[in-house]
């Protein structure tokens, strides 16, 4: 008997018809266009000249990679960005999310958790427009508050070369702290509680109790958070353009900023092609260890 | 007695902890009800008396801000509408039925999502301005829906995964269709991460400025896009604009962290994390 939903039955044709939707997307939207891009590194072609584009093999490549200021310098900037972004958050989130633990019945608690939370969810672009204003050294609230505690001449927070690049990484950990903070406590909320009380009639002391029972079922999902923190941080850019765009010089250059710059203010499309295919292999190798982690933690879920 | 005080300090601290993160937010959200001259002056005012100018000057005197604020409203939402819908069934066949190669494509999934901006809409850019597809609402819309399908895959197989397979062999065995069983009997156990996809990626494409910009253009420009490009400078930042746009514009996205906070972390963690705060 052939019901009308027979051909649904069948396993493969379902799993087909499942998968179709997102494939299509992915194949218009993203397969395509990846090799597109790959191929693309290899020419020399700009949208500015005018002329078709050119083979040239690996010369992209390898003028980026022995470009001074080039690639290593961008890359060593997002670097020392995403080191110094990631351990500060880590390090304020877990104070915070320590702080936060025992909160469960304070009196409007959802409203102060959502003013805490409120600096991730903020458009970056707006965010880094506002924070340009609260820097300004003219008319900023910064200075003013500065100038309150006795500091004479105003600060030029993102023109000046010194403070530029932690200006913005201040803007950074400003919004990404509460992540950290949210972070921590979804680590310490799957601590069970029963382990608690536990060690607390056994007499641990609450280092042990940390080092046992707190860290023993929090270590994964803050390590989610740090890598995805990472990776995360690795991609900044909103923020950066409303605040300096890359300047002053070249201080807050990152490599997403760069590649910007070359793509879609000055058109270098086969050498942009090449610096984006060497951030793709970047990002490849995180997305692994990313999936390594979480692999690690199923399996002990499992086990 | 002395119980209570410590509860009180305690609760205090963690106030004020909140309120420190929430200042520069609320320094904008004030500017926004200053004139112009109380914006720019020096030592900045606190006291003050507030004023609607601005927001009345924006509803009023620029047409581009309601067309940008439409811009955003339509494309974020039908974005994740689509992606949503389509990432539910993607993630339901990866949930049940593993197919080869499930894991390759949850790790190129992700991965998009690993990438620098730029690097995703570089060869994007190329295809929208060879097809003719650049300032076009549709293909920007399929685009963020693309883009929204990786996290909303993760989030909703997470969930999936929580749901027995019993209930679809039962489903099965009553003689209901896979159609009935998907949609009947595993979708509305699901909501918690229908909503969270929904909702983190509905910010996502709301605030999204990089790919609006690239593969966008006048027609589909949204409010990051305008503030980015500095749309509300006559001769420096016309700051009584700016302020009054922001506090607007980041409305729904506090709202939504209010009103969905318990599905906040299952969405910023897509689905790895899963649990309330």
């Amino acid at each position: 008997m052939a019901q009308p939903s027979s051909l649904l039955n069948d396993r493969r044709t379902l799993v087909f018809v499942l998968l179709a939707p997102v494939l299509a997307f992915f194949i218009v939207f993203n397969t395509i266009p990846t090799l597109w891009l790959l191929g693309l590194s290899f020419y020399n072609y700009s949208l500015t000249s005018g002329m078709p584009p050119e083979f040239v093999g690996f010369t992209n490549f390898v003028n980026i990679f022995f470009n001074r200021n080039g690639i290593w310098s961008d890359l060593s900037r997002t670097f020392i960005f995403v080191a110094c972004a990631v351990s500060l958050q880590t390090l304020l989130g877990l104070m915070l999310g320590f702080l936060f633990w025992g909160s469960r019945n304070m009196p409007g608690r959802r409203i102060a958790l959502t003013l805490l939370f409120t600096p991730m969810v903020l458009t970056p672009v707006a965010t880094g427009t506002f924070w340009r204003f609260i820097y300004d050294p003219t008319f900023g609230a910064l200075n003013a508050l500065m100038g309150l505690f006795g500091a004479t001449e105003p600060i030029n927070f993102l023109g000046d070369p010194t403070f530029a690049y932690w200006a913005v990484l201040a803007v950074d950990c400003w919004m990404w702290t509460p992540f950290m903070t949210l972070m921590t406590l979804a680590a310490l909320g799957s601590v069970p509680k029963a382990e608690l009380e536990a060690a607390e009639v056994d007499r641990l002391t609450w280092f042990e109790q940390l080092r046992l029972i707190v860290w023993h079922h929090g270590k994964f999902i803050l390590m989610l958070g740090m890598l995805l923190r990472t990776i995360d941080s690795f991609k900044t850019l909103d923020l950066i353009i409303p605040m300096t765009n890359g300047g002053p010089g070249q201080q807050t250059r990152l490599v997403a900023v760069e590649l910007n710059k070359q793509a879609f203010q000055s058109f270098n499309m086969g050498w942009s092609s090449a610096y984006a295919v060497l951030l793709l292999l970047i990002s490849i190798a995180m997305t692994s260890v990313f999936i390594h982690v979480l692999n690690l933690r199923r399996r002990r879920e499992r086990s | 007695m002395s119980d209570r005080f410590r509860r009180g300090a305690y609760y205090t601290l963690l106030w004020s902890v909140s309120l420190l993160f929430f200042t520069p937010v609320a320094w904008i959200i004030m500017s926004s009800f200053k004139t112009r001259e109380e914006i720019l002056a020096t030592p900045p005012t606190l006291i003050f008396t507030p004023t609607l100018d601005n927001y009345i000057e924006l509803f009023t005197q620029n047409q581009n801000f309601l067309q940008q604020l439409g811009n955003s409203v339509v494309m974020s939402l039908s974005a994740v509408v689509i992606a949503v819908l389509v990432s539910f069934l993607a993630a339901f066949c990866f949930s049940r039925f593993k197919p080869k190669g499930t894991n390759f494509l949850m790790f190129i999934l992700l991965s998009i999502r690993m990438l620098p901006g730029p690097a995703v809409i570089l060869p994007v850019f190329l295809m929208f301005a060879n097809f003719g597809w650049k300032d076009q609402h549709i293909p920007l819309v399929l685009f963020y829906a693309m883009f929204s399908i990786p996290f909303s895959v993760w989030i909703l197989k997470g969930f999936l995964d929580g749901v027995s397979v019993r209930f679809d062999e039962t489903g099965l065995a009553n003689g209901g269709s896979w159609f009935h069983v998907i949609f009947k009997v595993v979708l509305p156990q699901v909501k918690p991460g229908l909503i969270a996809a929904f909702i983190f990626n509905l910010i996502f494409v709301w605030n999204e400025f990089l790919f609006n910009f690239v593969i966008g253009g006048v027609q589909t420009q949204n409010i990051p896009y305008a503030l980015a490009v500095g749309t509300y400078s006559d001769g420096g930042l016309n700051w009584t604009f700016i302020a009054a746009l922001t506090s607007i514009y980041i409305l729904p996205p506090v709202a939504f962290i209010y009103l969905f906070q318990k599905y906040l972390l299952a969405g910023m963690t897509f689905g790895t994390v899963r649990g309330e705060v």
